[in-house]
């Protein structure tokens, strides 16, 4: 098979706009996709029923359906009815916040349930508030058992960002997709933008073995 | 369009050799009315798609009236891009309808019919735009789908890959982009961009033609370089494009009226 290096120069330069754009949408996805899904995380498990039932269908909704479909709605329809235009970075990474908050509630609500209630019950007969015991004793120790599947879904939005190309926001993905529609030729974008998934991916795979090791106590 | 289809096809290419290397069917011999075998690329609708895997598209309905034209009867067979080229080539087929250009390249190799389909890119902008011509687009936030000649244009006349220049997956994409106001413009095939102002009046699009700027394609049937049909099909052709057979067709699919008149200009 002939292969074009010098297409992948040529690109090169978007490449890297492309990838540092990737990133950037990652790390905001991250960051505001855990902090909200802890909040839903603990919404849905508030013991008043009715209570927990907007957090629940917010899961069953983000969850529930294809994230493409998602990311078209939250740019064509909820974007414009705030902006009046269109705005694809703004729409990625609300789209990818959103749905990895309800991933990452998830995984929050599972790591806080596996704590032996136990230690919530010797927390608060030792004086401490729900939420002390919470903040104190059960979150620390939930946070480590949350790392791999936390992992999990933070490598699942890295490539998810790749959809939003769709709406033309300027990522890694969308100059893989312009290269193949200027020169009809699919290898040489798609595996050079698969060897920069696959990097990001393993670094931030890395990182996160890096903070398991530090957070270990035995 | 059409010279710029999707890799995806290029993909399926070595499945599609190997299929259509073993699926020929015999239409050598002459004499008498045989059935014409008429292959296509069945993805690129309106022009040819398929409906509950039966081929049909405006290119199809064309084809076919120009065989019944010409006495001939058809079977039409969905084969792939790049094995429409390869089977007329190797005459295992009579003609190629597949929204295919005529370009001096393709003419060294293969015979075409009189054209009988004009593409070209044409501008689409709000009613009350400034944007008056192809110049006027300097500057401004441009939508196109991407792999298309719309995007191939505007990259030449701006520059590829500028920031103003937004690529997305098809049309109707692009076209909702400036819809909800991402950009100032869309440039795209002019059926594409003739049917949406027509379909969607309340939208108040409207269409700008710049034929200075956006090269005209022209659309021929392929034929195997010497196939004695291209009399005959010429001359339906012509006929469809005289009696108002074409124009029917042109409507039925696209909802407007085609330009007959620089069809036969080129002839």
């Amino acid at each position: 098979m002939d292969f074009r290096w010098d297409l992948i120069v040529e690109y090169a330069p978007l490449f890297l706009k492309g990838t540092l754009l990737t990133i950037g949408l990652s790390i905001a996805g991250i960051l505001i996709g855990t902090v909200l899904g802890l909040f839903i995380g603990l919404g849905k498990m508030m013991r008043k029923k009715l209570w927990a039932l907007p957090f629940k269908w917010y899961i069953n909704f983000f969850r529930g359906t294809p994230f493409m479909v998602q990311i078209l709605l939250i740019h064509f329809a909820v974007v414009p009815a705030f902006l009046d235009t269109t705005n694809a970075i703004l729409a990625a990474i609300l789209a990818l916040s959103l749905n990895s908050a309800a991933y990452v509630s998830e995984i929050f609500r599972a790591g806080i349930q596996s704590i032996n209630r136990g230690q919530m019950e010797a927390a608060r007969s030792l004086g401490m508030t729900h939420g002390q015991a919470m903040k104190y004793v059960i979150l620390p120790q939930a946070f480590k058992r949350m790392i791999p599947p936390l992992g999990n879904e933070f490598i699942v939005l890295i490539k998810d960002s790749s959809l939003a190309a769709l709406i033309a926001a300027p990522e890694l993905m969308y100059w893989g997709r312009a290269m193949q529609g200027q020169y009809m030729r699919a290898w040489e974008p798609y595996l050079t933008a698969t060897v920069i998934y696959l990097v990001l991916t393993l670094s931030l795979s890395s990182l996160l073995s890096l903070l398991e090791r530090r957070l270990a106590t035995e | 369009m059409k010279k710029l289809k999707m890799v995806t096809t290029v993909l399926l290419v070595s499945l599609s050799l190997i299929l259509s290397a073993c699926g020929t069917s015999k239409t050598g011999g002459d004499g008498g009315k045989k059935t014409l075998r008429v292959v296509t690329d069945a993805a690129y609708a309106p022009f040819e798609y398929q409906d509950k895997g039966e081929v049909v598209g405006f290119d199809i309905d064309f084809v076919k009236a120009v065989a019944k034209e010409a006495g001939y009867p058809v079977k039409v067979e969905h084969v792939g891009w790049d094995p429409v080229f390869i089977e007329i080539e190797g005459k295992t087929a009579d003609i190629g309808v597949s929204s295919i250009t005529i370009t001096p390249k393709r003419i060294q190799t293969y015979d075409f019919t009189v054209p009988y389909f004009l593409s070209k890119n044409e501008i689409l902008v709000p009613k009350g735009s400034p944007i008056k011509s192809a110049k006027d687009l300097e500057g401004k936030k441009i939508a196109v789908q991407n792999g298309t000649t719309g995007q191939e244009a505007v990259e030449k006349l701006f520059g590829e890959n500028n920031d103003k220049l937004k690529k997305f997956d098809n049309n109707n994409l692009a076209i909702l982009e400036l819809k909800k106001g991402g950009v100032d413009a869309v440039v795209a095939d002019n059926t594409v961009i003739e049917t949406y102002v027509k379909n969607n009046p309340k939208d108040d699009f409207v269409f700008i033609e710049d034929d200075g700027t956006f090269e005209k394609e022209f659309y021929g049937l392929l034929l195997p370089k010497g196939s004695k049909l291209k009399a005959e099909l010429d001359k339906a052709v012509n006929k469809l494009l005289d009696n108002g057979t074409y124009e029917k067709l042109y409507e039925k699919w696209f909802k407007i009226k085609p330009d007959i008149k620089i069809l036969k200009e080129q002839q």
